[in-house]
This record gives C-alpha cells, sequence and structure tokens, in this order.
C-alpha cells in the first residue's frame, strides 16, 4: 500500500508501506505522472473548470493499480494498492483522495508552511497512516 | 522508437530481399582472393540496383521493380533444422554487433523539450538499427515460408582453370546435390529447379583473354547468352598499386559480412561442419576470451569510421579490391544487372506463373481432399513440400520479392485462410506478418494497415509457437510500420509486451526503443521515458552492454535530476557509478557516488554505508591513479562559516598557584553584548594611550575571529606566534566516518624566503549526524624578517578512512576548500535585488613583525569576599616576548573592585606572597595613640588617588618591560558592596617599546567572577543638636551635628561563625569633621554576632573649607591609616562612581560634594528657594567604617577586613551603606496621557530646618516669691542661621493660644520687654537675644512658646514657617 502526493511533479509527499522496496514505488509513481498529465491534457480542455479531480484507474501493473487524482492547483496525489487488494473499489479510492486533499487543504492552510517544501505535518501523517492502516 | 536512417519501406523492403548462392570453383575463388574477398563479398556493394527492371506478372500485367535488392551469399551447409531461438554464438555475435557500435562522442544530441524538462539525448540509435540489420539477417531459414530460401545459384569458375566447362559441370552438380540430396537442411531452396547461372572469371592480370572470349562463346552456346557472363576483372595488378585513389566500397559491408559469416561459420563449428571458408583474413574464433573481441570491435569501429571516411582506409594495408580499378567496379555492377534483369526476374517470373496456373488449378480440390484425409490437426502441423498451400505462399513470396505488393497480399490472405482453417499455426503467422507487411507496402495504400494480423501473428509466434526469433522479427517490423504511423503508443506496448526474461540484449535494446517511443509522442511522456531507460539501463548491464547501460542511465539521470526524487536519484547515481567505474571511467564514478553523499540521504544506514564503501574503493583507484592533486572529498561536510581562528597560544590557565588571565579562548561562545564592552574598554585604553582621542583607524583587536566579528579586513597575525584554527565538520550520514591526520593546506606569498610550517595532527571520529569542531594549528616560523606576508588556508586536507570495525578499513586522502562567503551584503538596491556577499577575510592573515606578548598571573586571586572586604592580592606581568613592553594600563569595568594602590604611598618594594599572608591589608601607625584621645585628623588631596579616568596605568619599574623579565605588583581588592555574584572584566593594554608596527597595541582580558557575600549594613543619619555644644565652648555652637551609625551584622552565612568587629570609624568631608564617640554605651571595641545590631554616636562639627585640601580624614579612635593606600584608594574610587553614578542620571539632585559646584549653587540661591532650603540641610559627610571580621574556615580562624562606605548627603535623612535594591521593574500600563506634575509644594519641613533655635537659660531658678512676687528670668535665644542665605526672621513671643486652657496654663507666665523682633540672620550667623522671663509663683514652666518665623530674604511672598521645635524647655521656679 503506497501513498503519495506531489505538486507540480516534485514530490511533496510520500509514503510507502512496508518500507522495503520503496525504490520501486518512487518509480512507479514518477512514472505515473506522465499518464496523470496525459489525462489532465485530454480532458482539461473540453470541460473547463467543471472537471472531475479524481482520474480513476491511471495504470494496472502487474502487482498494482495506480489511481490518480488532481486538484484544481495542480496538485497530484498518487495511490498505488496492491493488485490482490479487492476490497477497495472505486469509491473507496475516491473517498480516501477526498479525505486526502481535505488534509492537504489543512496543511496548506499552516501559514508556516512553505508551498512547495516537503509536507512535515503531524496531523497529515495521521490521516495518512489511518487509511493505510485501514486499507490494510 | 528512434529515428533511422532507413525509411520504413526501404527498411521493410531490405529486410526481404531475393537470396542468391554461390558456388565457387578453387581457382575462381584465388582469383578473388587477391582483393582480400570471396566472390560472394566481391559482389556485395553491387546488390542494388539503381536502373528499374520489368516484369509481367499473370495477368500480363507489367510490373515495375524499383530498386530491388539482392543478397548474395555462399553456400555454407548443415545438416540441422533450424532453432527456434538465436543459438548462442548467434546471440554472442549480435551482442558484439551492439557493443561495437557506440554513439559517437561529441556529436550533436538533440534536445528535447517536454515541460519544464530540458532532455539532451541522440535521437538515432545506430545500435538498434545493426542489431536489427543483423538480427534479420542472421534469420534461420524455415520450412513455413520461403523468403530468405536460395532462389538461384551463381556457378563461379575462373578462365585460368584447365577445362572451365568441365568445372562449370561439377558445380552444377554439386548445386544439385547440395539441394535434392536430403543430406543438408541447409541451405534451403527456393524452387526445385534453381537458376544456375554461370559466370567466367577472368583476371586480366593472369589469363589469357581471348582464351577466356573463347569458353564464354562456348558457354552461351551451352548455356544461352542469358544464363552465363564473362566477368573480367583484377584490371590492376597486385603489385603494380598506384597513387590512384579507389573508393573502397566494401568497407561499409564488410564488417556485416564478418558477422554474418561469422555467424555462419559459427554455426558451421557447432555443428561440427566446417563451412567452405576455411579462413577469412578478419575471422576470429568467437568462442575466444572478451579481449580478442574487443580487438574486434576497435577493428569494427575502424571500419565504420572508414566507412564515414572512404579516402582514410582506401590506401591502407589490407583493403580490398586493391586490383580492381573503377572499370572493374563497373564490369562487376553490369554483370549484377545483367544478372537480375536477364535471368533472375524472368526465373522468378515464370515461376510465379507456374505457381499461379498450379494453384488455380489444384486449389479447390486437392485442399479439401486432403483436408479430409489427413483429419488430424496439429500446432505442429508440417506440410509436405508440395502442399498446394505452401504453393501459394511460394508465390506469395515470390511476388512480394519482386514488389508485386498486390499479389503477394491477395495471396497471403488466401494462405493464410487456409492455414488458419488447417490449423497450422505456425504457417497462419507467418502468411499474416506477410500479409500485414504487403498490405503496408502496397501504395496508394487501398486498404488500411491491419495491425490485428500482427498482434495475431506475434501471439501466435511467442504464445503458440515459441519461436522467439520469428515473434521479434513480426515485432521489429510491426514497431517500424507503427512508428511510421505515428503510433508510439501502440509501438512501446508491442516493444514492451517483447522483452521477456530469456535474452537482456533484445529486452533491453526493445526498452529503450519504447523509451523513445515515449518520448516521441505528441505529448511526450518524459517520465515513462525515463523509466524504461532505466529499465533498458538495467537489461543492458545484465547483457554486458556496459557502455550502453551508463548511457541510458545517464539519460534517465536528466529527468530525475534534482527533483527531489532522491532515492531514485540515488539509485541511478550509483549504478551511474558503478558503470562508469568498470568502464575505466573513475572520475565520472566518483562524480556520480559524491552525488549520493552529499545530498540528504534518505537512505538507511547500511545502504550509506555500502555507498560509502563503494566510494571509498573508487576515490581510492582513481587517485591512486593520478597523484598530482589531492582531489575534493565530500564528507564530512564542512561549516565554512563556522570556521573560527584564534591568533595566539593555547593558554595555560593556571600554573601552581599562578593564575593565569583568561584572556580569549576558543571555549567561548561569542558575545555581540561583550564584544561591545570589550571593545568600549579598549577605545578607553587607547584614547588614554593617545592623550584623550581615539585614533580615526581605531579596530579593536580581535582574537578571535568567527562568523559574528567584522572580517572585512585582513586579520593581523604576529611572526612565531601561532595561529589556530577550529573547522566544523558535520557528517550528513548515519554512518561513522573517522577522520585522521588532519592538516590544514595554506598558501604564502611573500617576497622573502617563505617561513617553514608546521602541521597539527588530529584524530578524531564523527559519529553519524554529529557536529564536531576541531582545532587545528598552524605555527608560521620565520629565520628571516618577514616584514608582510599573506597566508591563506584555503582547505583543510583530511584522510577518510570509514570506520567499521568488522571490515577492513578504508583509508581514502582528499581535501576540502574552507571557501568562507562573507555575509550578505544589503546595501544597494543591487544587492538588496541579487544574492551578493561580502568579503571574508579570516583566513587571510598579513603577518607581520615580532610584537611584545605579556602574560598576566594572579596569586591569591579570591573568589568569594564579604561585602566591602578588603583583600591583598598580586599580580605578575611576565613579557613572554623576545621585544619589550611599555605603556602597561588596565581599565576594568568595575574600577572601585581594585587598586594598585597610589603612588605617592604606595611601597614600590615587591612582597612576597607568604610574608603578607598574616598581615592585615592596612597600615597602622607604628604608636597607637591613646584611646580617646583627641580625634587624629589629615588632609589628603583626592588627586592623590583618582585617576581621570576608568583607565589605570600600571606603576611598573621603569614602565618598560623587557624581554623576559617579570614584575609583581600588590593589588588590592574590595569586595563590591551588592551581594552576589559579579563578573568583573579587566582589560589590560600594552605597546611595542619599538615603533611603526603594523599593530599599535595588543590588549589582554581578564574576567573574574566574585562571589559577594552579604556582611555588614551600615546606616547613618544625621541630626542637628539642638542642644549647644558642652565642651566645645570656643565653638559657636550653631554647628553641632550628631551622627548616628546604625551596623548590624545582616551575614548569612552559618558556616563559619563570623563576629564583626567595628575597629574604626573614618570620616571625610570638605565642611565637617567627626568628633568623639558620645556613644552611650562607652565599650570601645564593638562586637557583632550575627543579626547582631549595634548603634554607634559621633558628633560631629563644622570646619572651615579649605581650599586645595577638601577632603579631611579623621579616625576618632583606633590607628589605622585610613588616609593610605588601600582604604584611601577605595573609598575615592566609591565616590567617584557614585558620583557618577548620581550624575549620569538625569533626575539626581545637584550635588555639592565639591566646591566648584557649590558655588555655582550659591548663584542660583536668591532664585531658588528649595535651593537654599536644601543647601542649609546640606551635610557632604562621608563615613567610613572599618570593620574586621573573625571567620572560621577549615578549622583556622580567620580575620578578614574590610571597609563600608557611608555618604550622607542631608541632615535628618537617612543614608545606607547598602544601595536599595533596584525593583524589578513592573510592567506598568501604557498611558497615553502624561500625567500632570504635582504642583510644588514647599516642604515645610525642610522650610523649618533654616534656623536652628535654642532657649539658654538655666535650668533652676530660685526666687523668693515671698519677697517679689515678679521673679524674672533671663532667656538667651540663640538663632543661628543654618542657611547659606540671608533669613529674615521673626520672633513672635505672644501667646497664641488657641484654647482656653493653654490659656490659663501660659497666663502663668508670660513674656517682658520687647516681645517681638524683626531680624535678618547672615549667613551662617549666630545671634543671641535675650530675653525675659516674667513668673508669678513657682513652678514648673515651658518656656518653649516664642514663635520664630524665617524666611529666606529677597523673597517676595512671605512664606513663614514655625522653626519651633517641638520639644518642651522646661524652668523649674523654686520658691526660695
Amino acid at each position: 500500500m503506497n501513498y503519495t502526493s506531489r505538486a507540480n511533479n516534485y514530490p511533496l509527499y510520500i509514503r510507502s508501506v512496508p518500507t522495503q522496496n520503496e525504490l520501486k514505488f518512487h518509480y512507479t509513481v514518477h512514472t505515473s505522472l506522465d499518464v496523470v498529465e496525459e489525462k489532465i491534457s485530454a480532458v482539461g480542455k473540453s470541460l473547463g473548470d467543471q472537471r472531475e479531480l479524481y482520474l480513476g484507474l491511471l495504470y494496472p501493473t502487474e502487482d498494482y493499480k495506480v489511481y490518480g487524482y488532481v486538484t484544481n492547483s495542480k496538485v497530484k496525489f498518487v495511490i498505488v494498492v496492491d493488485s490482490s487488494n479487492t476490497s477497495l473499489r472505486d469509491n473507496e479510492i475516491r473517498s480516501m483522495f477526498r479525505k486526502l486533499h481535505n488534509s492537504f487543504t489543512d496543511v496548506m492552510c499552516n501559514p508556516f508552511h512553505n508551498p512547495g517544501d516537503q509536507i512535515q505535518s503531524k496531523a497529515f501523517d495521521g490521516i495518512v497512516s489511518g487509511m493505510m492502516v485501514q486499507t490494510g | 522508437m528512434a529515428q533511422c536512417v532507413q525509411s520504413v519501406q526501404e527498411f521493410v523492403q531490405d529486410s526481404f530481399v531475393p537470396m542468391v548462392a554461390v558456388l565457387c570453383s578453387e581457382e575462381a575463388e584465388r582469383v578473388t582472393r587477391k582483393n582480400n574477398l570471396n566472390f560472394a563479398e566481391l559482389l556485395r556493394p553491387f546488390c542494388r540496383l539503381t536502373s528499374e527492371g520489368h516484369m509481367r506478372d499473370p495477368n500480363n500485367q507489367v510490373q515495375v521493380v524499383k530498386n530491388l535488392r539482392i543478397f548474395v551469399n555462399n553456400v555454407v551447409t548443415s545438416p540441422n533444422r533450424p532453432p527456434t531461438a538465436l543459438s548462442h554464438a548467434q546471440s554472442k555475435i549480435l551482442n558484439e554487433v551492439v557493443l561495437s557500435c557506440q554513439p559517437q562522442e561529441g556529436v550533436v544530441n538533440n534536445v528535447v523539450t517536454a515541460g519544464d524538462y530540458d532532455l539532451n539525448f541522440s535521437a538515432t540509435t545506430p545500435w538498434f538499427e545493426t542489431y536489427r540489420e543483423n538480427f534479420l539477417q542472421s534469420m534461420p531459414a524455415s520450412d513455413h515460408e520461403f523468403l530468405n530460401h536460395y532462389l538461384a545459384c551463381l556457378l563461379v569458375v575462373s578462365s585460368t582453370e584447365a577445362v572451365p566447362v568441365e568445372q562449370f559441370l561439377k558445380l552444377s552438380q554439386e548445386q544439385h546435390r547440395i539441394q535434392h540430396s536430403g543430406e543438408y537442411t541447409n541451405p534451403k531452396w527456393f524452387i526445385p529447379n534453381t537458376l544456375k547461372y554461370y559466370v567466367l572469371l577472368h583476371d586480366m592480370s593472369e589469363g589469357d583473354e581471348q582464351r577466356a572470349d573463347a569458353v564464354y562463346e562456348d558457354m552461351k552456346q551451352r548455356y544461352g547468352s542469358q544464363g552465363c557472363y564473362l566477368l573480367k576483372m583484377n584490371t590492376r595488378s597486385f603489385s603494380a598499386e598506384g597513387d590512384e585513389q579507389i573508393p573502397d566500397p566494401w568497407s561499409q559491408y564488410l564488417q556485416r559480412n564478418i558477422l554474418h559469416t561469422q555467424v555462419r561459420t559459427a554455426i558451421g563449428d557447432l555443428n561440427g561442419v566446417s563451412g567452405s571458408l576455411e579462413s577469412h583474413p578478419l575471422q576470429l574464433d568467437i568462442t575466444s576470451s572478451s579481449g580478442s573481441l574487443h580487438t574486434l570491435g576497435a577493428v569494427k569501429t575502424e571500419l565504420k569510421k572508414g566507412a564515414r571516411d572512404p579516402e582514410s582506409l582506401a590506401g591502407g594495408a589490407g583493403s580490398h579490391g586493391a586490383c580492381l580499378t573503377l572499370n572493374d567496379h563497373d564490369h562487376i555492377r553490369q554483370f549484377i544487372q545483367e544478372f537480375t534483369f536477364r535471368g533472375l526476374l524472368p526465373h522468378i517470373e515464370k515461376n510465379i506463373r507456374q505457381l499461379n496456373d498450379q494453384s488455380r488449378f489444384t486449389k479447390s480440390l486437392i485442399t479439401s481432399i486432403d483436408r479430409i484425409l489427413s483429419g488430424s490437426f496439429s500446432e505442429n502441423m508440417v506440410y509436405p513440400p508440395e502442399a498446394p498451400e505452401l504453393q501459394i505462399r511460394k508465390m506469395a513470396d515470390l511476388c512480394f520479392l519482386v514488389q508485386h505488393y498486390e499479389l503477394a497480399y491477395s495471396c497471403y490472405h488466401t494462405a493464410k485462410k487456409d492455414f488458419l482453417s488447417d490449423q497450422a499455426m505456425l504457417y497462419a503467422a507467418g502468411a499474416l506478418e506477410m500479409a500485414a507487411v504487403s498490405a503496408f507496402l502496397q501504395a496508394g495504400a487501398p486498404r488500411p494497415y491491419p495491425a490485428h494480423y500482427m498482434d495475431t501473428a506475434i501471439q501466435t509466434y511467442r504464445d503458440v509457437c515459441k519461436n522467439m526469433v520469428l515473434a521479434e522479427r513480426c515485432v521489429l517490423l510491426n514497431a517500424e510500420i507503427l512508428k511510421s504511423q505515428g503510433k508510439y503508443s501502440d509501438a512501446a506496448t508491442l516493444l514492451i509486451k517483447m522483452t521477456s526474461e530469456d535474452s537482456d540484449l533484445r529486452s533491453a535494446l526493445l526498452l529503450e526503443q519504447a523509451a523513445h517511443c515515449f518520448i516521441n509522442m505528441r505529448n511526450p511522456m518524459v517520465r515513462k521515458f525515463a523509466f524504461h531507460m532505466i529499465l533498458a539501463g538495467h537489461r543492458f548491464s545484465k547483457a554486458g552492454q556496459r557502455r550502453h547501460a551508463l548511457r541510458c542511465y545517464c539519460q534517465a539521470m536528466q529527468v530525475y535530476k534534482e527533483r527531489s526524487w532522491s532515492l531514485a536519484e540515488d539509485h541511478i547515481n550509483f549504478t551511474i557509478g558503478r558503470q562508469s567505474f568498470t568502464l575505466r571511467q573513475p572520475e565520472k564514478a566518483v562524480i556520480a557516488f559524491r552525488q549520493i553523499l552529499t545530498n540528504d540521504s534518505r537512505q538507511t544506514a547500511t545502504q550509506q554505508s555500502a555507498f560509502l564503501r563503494e566510494y571509498l574503493y573508487v576515490y581510492k583507484v582513481t587517485t591512486s591513479a593520478q597523484k598530482i592533486h589531492l582531489p575534493q572529498l565530500p564528507l564530512p561536510c564542512i561549516h565554512c562559516s563556522a570556521t573560527r581562528v584564534y591568533f595566539g597560544h593555547e593558554r595555560r590557565l593556571a600554573e601552581g598557584e599562578k593564575q593565569a588571565a583568561t584572556h580569549v579562548s576558543l571555549d567561548q561562545e561569542y558575545d555581540q553584548d561583550s564584544a561591545d564592552m570589550w571593545c568600549h574598554l579598549e577605545e578607553q585604553l587607547v584614547a588614554a594611550a593617545n592623550r584623550g582621542i581615539v585614533p580615526v583607524n581605531f579596530q579593536p583587536t580581535q582574537c578571535c575571529l568567527n562568523s559574528q566579528t567584522d572580517n572585512q579586513r585582513h586579520p593581523l597575525a604576529v611572526v612565531e606566534e601561532p595561529i589556530i584554527v577550529e573547522v566544523t565538520f558535520r557528517n550528513p550520514l548515519k554512518v561513522s566516518l573517522a577522520l585522521s591526520n588532519l592538516s590544514l593546506l595554506w598558501r604564502f606569498t611573500a617576497d622573502d624566503a617563505p617561513p617553514s610550517k608546521e602541521k597539527m595532527t588530529n584524530e578524531l571520529a564523527i559519529t553519524n549526524e554529529e557536529i564536531l569542531a576541531l582545532g587545528v594549528g598552524v605555527t608560521v616560523y620565520s629565520g628571516f624578517f618577514v616584514l608582510c606576508c599573506h597566508i591563506n588556508i584555503h582547505s583543510v586536507d583530511l584522510l577518510l578512512p570509514t570506520g567499521q570495525q568488522t571490515f577492513d578499513v578504508m583509508v581514502v586522502h582528499g581535501k576540502q576548500d574552507l571557501m568562507i562567503q562573507g555575509p550578505r551584503l544589503n546595501q544597494t538596491k543591487e544587492d538588496k535585488m541579487t544574492v551578493r556577499h561580502g568579503h571574508d577575510q579570516r583566513l587571510n592573515f598579513i603577518v607581520t613583525s615580532p610584537m611584545p606578548l605579556m602574560e598576566i598571573f594572579f596569586l591569591q586571586f579570591p573568589t568569594a569576599l564579604l561585602c566591602g572586604e578588603i583583600r591583598k592580592a598580586y599580580v605578575e606581568f611576565c613579557n613572554v616576548s623576545s621585544v619589550a613592553l611599555c605603556g602597561l594600563r588596565v581599565v576594568s569595568t568595575h574600577p572601585d573592585f581594585f587598586s594598585f594602590g597610589s603612588q605617592a604611598t604606595t611601597p614600590l618594594t615587591p612582597v612576597s606572597p607568604t610574608s603578607a599572608e598574616n598581615n592585615s591589608a592596612y597600615k597602622t601607625l607604628a604608636t597607637p595613640p591613646q584611646s580617646g584621645s583627641a580625634a587624629f585628623e589629615m588632609l589628603v588631596s583626592a588627586e592623590d588617588f583618582s585617576q581621570p579616568s576608568g583607565v589605570i596605568d600600571i606603576p611598573i619599574d621603569g614602565s618598560t618591560l623587557q624581554p623576559g623579565e617579570s614584575t609583581q605588583l600588590p593589588l588590592w581588592l574590595r569586595g563590591p558592596d551588592q551581594e552576589g555574584v559579579h563578573e568583573i572584566n579587566f582589560l589590560f593594554y600594552y605597546e611595542s617599546t619599538g615603533k611603526g608596527n603594523k599593530i599599535s597595541h595588543r590588549v589582554l582580558r581578564h574576567t573574574v567572577f566574585i562571589c559577594a557575600s552579604r556582611s555588614l549594613s551600615v546606616q547613618a543619619s544625621a541630626c542637628r543638636s539642638c542642644v549647644p555644644p558642652h565642651h566645645s565652648l570656643g565653638d559657636k555652637g550653631g554647628g553641632g551635628t550628631l551622627i548616628f551609625i546604625d551596623v548590624e551584622n545582616i551575614n548569612m552565612s552559618e558556616a563559619g561563625m563570623r563576629e564583626f568587629h567595628i575597629v574604626q570609624v573614618s570620616s571625610s568631608s570638605q565642611h565637617w569633621r567627626l568628633h568623639k564617640c558620645i556613644n552611650p554605651a562607652k565599650d570601645k571595641d564593638c562586637k557583632l554576632t550575627s543579626r547582631e545590631r549595634a548603634k554607634l554616636c559621633f558628633r560631629a562639627t563644622r570646619c572651615k573649607p579649605q581650599k586645595g585640601t577638601p577632603y579631611r580624614i579623621n579616625k576618632p579612635y583606633l590607628s589605622i591609616i585610613s588616609s593610605s593606600t588601600p582604604c584611601g584608594d577605595f573609598f575615592f574610587r566609591g565616590c567617584q562612581t557614585s558620583e557618577s553614578q548620581r550624575l549620569d542620571a538625569p533626575s539626581s539632585r545637584t550635588s555639592c560634594s565639591s566646591k566648584s559646584q557649590s558655588c555655582v549653587s550659591t548663584e542660583d540661591r536668591s532664585s531658588d528657594i528649595t535651593n537654599i532650603v536644601r543647601k542649609c540641610n546640606e551635610l557632604d559627610l562621608n563615613i567610613i567604617v572599618i570593620w574586621k571580621a573573625y571567620v572560621v574556615e577549615d578549622n583556622k580562624q580567620l580575620i578578614l577586613e574590610g571597609q563600608l562606605h557611608v555618604a550622607l548627603q542631608t541632615i535628618g535623612k537617612e543614608a545606607s551603606s547598602l544601595t536599595p535594591r533596584e525593583e524589578a521593574q513592573e510592567m506598568v500600563l501604557l498611558k497615553f496621557k502624561s500625567q500632570l506634575p504635582p504642583p510644588v509644594i514647599l516642604p515645610s519641613a525642610e522650610l523649618s530646618q533654616l534656623v536652628k533655635t535654642s532657649l539658654h537659660y538655666p535650668e533652676t531658678y530660685t526666687h523668693p516669691f515671698v519677697q517679689d512676687s515678679l521673679c524674672v528670668v533671663p532667656v538667651t535665644l540663640t538663632l543661628s542661621n543654618c542657611s547659606l542665605a540671608q533669613v529674615d526672621v521673626i520672633i513672635d513671643l505672644r501667646h497664641k493660644g488657641t484654647s482656653p486652657e493653654t490659656l490659663e496654663v501660659h497666663s502663668s507666665f508670660t513674656w517682658v520687654g520687647q516681645t517681638q523682633y524683626k531680624l535678618q540672620l547672615k549667613p551662617q550667623e549666630v545671634l543671641c537675644l535675650t530675653l525675659q522671663a516674667c513668673f508669678l509663683q513657682a513652678g514648673v514652666y515651658n518656656l518653649n512658646t516664642p514663635r520664630v518665623f524665617a524666611k529666606p530674604a529677597e523673597q517676595g511672598a512671605m512664606c513663614e514657617t514655625s522653626q519651633q521645635t517641638a520639644s518642651p524647655s522646661l524652668i523649674f521656679i523654686n520658691n526660695a
């Protein structure tokens, strides 16, 4: 289970469970950004501001499913889950993203947070950990 | 996919060309050998036809054949069936091909800008094209397709042969044997009756041309003019190598040729059958070590270069076609053309026609019968060669080869259907593949490219037939076609799908192409590109293609670099480092590894240690290779700005009993406040040394430079004195590092000979994340007088072993630069707009001529004192340098704390510490006077003790200290008046006796902490005595004042029982002096144990002020000369400071301790009434209480002495030796309205003190009332003006009782005579009025009824005040 959020293609926050083989997840997440961009450019023009933030399944690899979400300010959230995890359906992922987005907004509201820095918020950590534990 | 040199059509066409076999006689072989080539090779450059050919299809339509290429090859026989995968040797060859084909150095890569990425990589991938070409050529011929089956056979015989025709016959039979005997499955032949083309080779240099012509005529007769050819060549003799430069068309093909033959040979070798080619000049044993492969690679690259520049290679030895002229080239070209158009194309045409007829006839019949008969279908179904399906396929292949794609497509389509219905999957896949290709190649494109055919074909090849070679071919074709159609995404998917575990090389190449596909998409997918590049790099490295792997990783690095994907970045860097190192590019490796270590790593400790070890190893190899200069080390991090520079020796703090001056050390933290304080002190000293003016260029001495000090100027270092540089290291890793053999590297610029240097070494270890500071010292020694030189410390040289106990320790040697950046400038607009930094000259010293160096030691210096305690200590000044010093001065933050004694009274003999031990600090009179005798009085000038400023000149002998000399001076200390810990700073100043030095002076700092504990509290108050003095009748009596001194022991210490003895009370004043003690209790020595309080009472009298000797020191009893050194010093010091404090405070009242000030106030007097009044009450008397304390400490009784000062300012006001503690300023609400100042009210109490009155009368008066009923008693009223102004006095004797009672009482006596007086009293005048009181009867009367009103003269308003004293004056009237 691996959660990541990033903006402007610099990683803002990466968290993965389990921690071994983290490198692979980094690569996966980084590569998925191309798909995210593709999806935005495809959707963005036609619908304008009304576009759906949730991008759905970006691509399935052999072992993982990669989901994407983009805020209106082009901050990208990527969730990578194990393919074998069948309990997570689209709706769950969607609500996870929404939760993540809310939490991210809270972080951004912190006047001491410098936008573009890595997120070092305990609250955010807690939310992410909570989601990870919950989904197992 | 990357861009290719060839177009798609060209590529696909060239992938499938008619194959022509060659059989040579030995003699012919010999002839061609002269050119270093065999016959097939000889023809190869000319195999592409430039002219158009024509042929007719089965429908008699003319078909144009353009740009046809044929492939001529020697016949290599082998009995084996074609493998479904590439043999080991083949893959090795392919590996070599790819290895040898590297991107050219210095080739300008194109830059792709995608989003915010600028990627720099080569758009073409020649290694891939080479691989593809070689792969396609090495495709084994298989049964299900005929494309690479031989269509024709060239039989070559030399004209030198005895009977060429016989040789032809022989070769023909040989060919027949190969094709039909069934011995060999390889080579495969297209059609049973293969076209045989007879070629007579004539060597112009050797043979008889006419004979050759004759033979050719014979051949024409025999084989027909279209079946034979006479090829004349070798016009140039081998020896006669002219200067003529002939282009070498072979070089381009040869490499391919070599490999190709090698592949063939290898196959042959493996199969145990040797090919017909025994020896090729460049043939190599491919199973030999990689070393020879490298040379092969080298040769190939050379050849490759040669291909670009044919001229360079043409004249070289071992070149090809040495015996061929350009004419010969034309002959060969003509021959090929002749062969193709006259022989090959008609042959194909004929066959197509034949097959067409055949198939049309048999199609419907035989297939259905066959199908019914055979019944069973399997995937591995093999058709017999004569099967009609195969005939269709054969026809399709033929059509395809001669570019009749339309027909080919329909045939393939038909065949495909048949194969599919037969479930012959391999055949079907082949047909599908070719159908798709021919559909693509059809000009005008009547139908869209059937990509699904390809997909099915690939899937079938791979999954059903498990034939990876065919699948790969199919993928390569398909990908290229998709690329041409812009379907990069599909192409990428296709390529990625084709990667598998079985071949790393193929996977790597395909992944790389996939990456190129991603970047070439309309919206370039940069990250996918990078990711697949990494995958490709990984596979390349697994395939042993290190160079390619490195290139892939480097290209991917551009995407990941500096985008805080640190784990990925580390991984790439690590791989790049490794690959670079194995490719013998250790510099690159070092750079890559450095990146990992300098980044803020998120790696685990084990990973970090692995990185570190790898780095150290690579670094070691690099540095051992080149020893010119030390390379930079990335670790540990130096905090350049935290570097501290200390000028001077490491100081020893204590030496036996001696305690050295603290001065400055590296242990001290920099503190701006204290720095300011020292600077201020130094300014005072310099001012004192320069007659009160601070020089313009004054700069405070800085002994220790750090980031906060002003480092704009070059610091001055003195020759032969050490400089200590403290460098702060930080270890960013989670692994500990051990540093050893640290030394500072420095550069020295001088016009004289350079001095020697000394390095200090240190062993130390930095554990993880520890910040460590260490000092490294450099001493500059010089045999010469170095006037001026610069030392520039630019780097730290260090050894960096990794400290893992279990592993062997690896030590590397490198350096790190110390680059100190100055503070950021923020003055001008430019500074603010950009980031600019000032200079930091911390490490750029100027070494100057020798300067004196003084050390100061303190002896018997206490750390704890009682408040006011006087202690004697000794100070020793040592000149440790070789230059004499002078001008010794000291300044302190607490000038009243110490004294060297006044010049006049100081004994100049140095006192040894031991002898002084039991002595009191005070001097006593040799003969103590009788107790109770008259007060001893001494006039002292204040100038003897006071100093012009806080700066004190230190009285040393001869005012200079010679080199090596030391002198000891006594030093008196007095405990501060306030309890608590006091920090007392001394700054000693000295200068060189020689002039013209760069450094004008030097200073030495000393800081002591004194803990003061409470001793006595002295409170004094003065009041006017109402009674005229009894004893001193000489005095007019007006000036009598009583001084009450309350002394309390407030010492809190329980440890040692302390008993205080008041030894002496001295006074000091301009106008007053203490008279004898009038204590009621007459004890002489007043003892005070803890918390005891004693009251002392003295009488003071006024005396005439005398100019010049304003102070009188008075000692009522005992014998301490309070006017001499310690006591006087401290007293006057204390006065000065308290005075200056008072002067500093703006609200303080005017003091009148000095004469001039009182004069000034005299001027003001007339106008200011309060002044006058105050003046009148002024009492400028200082009391010095000298005490002794008996303390038991460590079972030893100690006698401590001390003195306390009380300054009595005004009468009636209490003064204390303890200055009241300033209460902490509480937070006050801010008030925005200023409060109105309270209206000035004349303090009546003060005014009432203007005139002192006293009544003098006999206490008892006996009067015989019987005789005289009126008793008149004379009473003298003494009025004394206390003020310094004229005072109008009104005396009213009338009773003004308010109550009848008092009237009644007072009526008992009455004043007679004048009852009201108006007088004017001059300043300080004493006036006696004689009054008369009249009593009517005996009794006790209160005479104190006169009311005295006083007001200062010239004062408009009559502000009279009752001057009456409250106390009753009783008189006893007795009746006689």
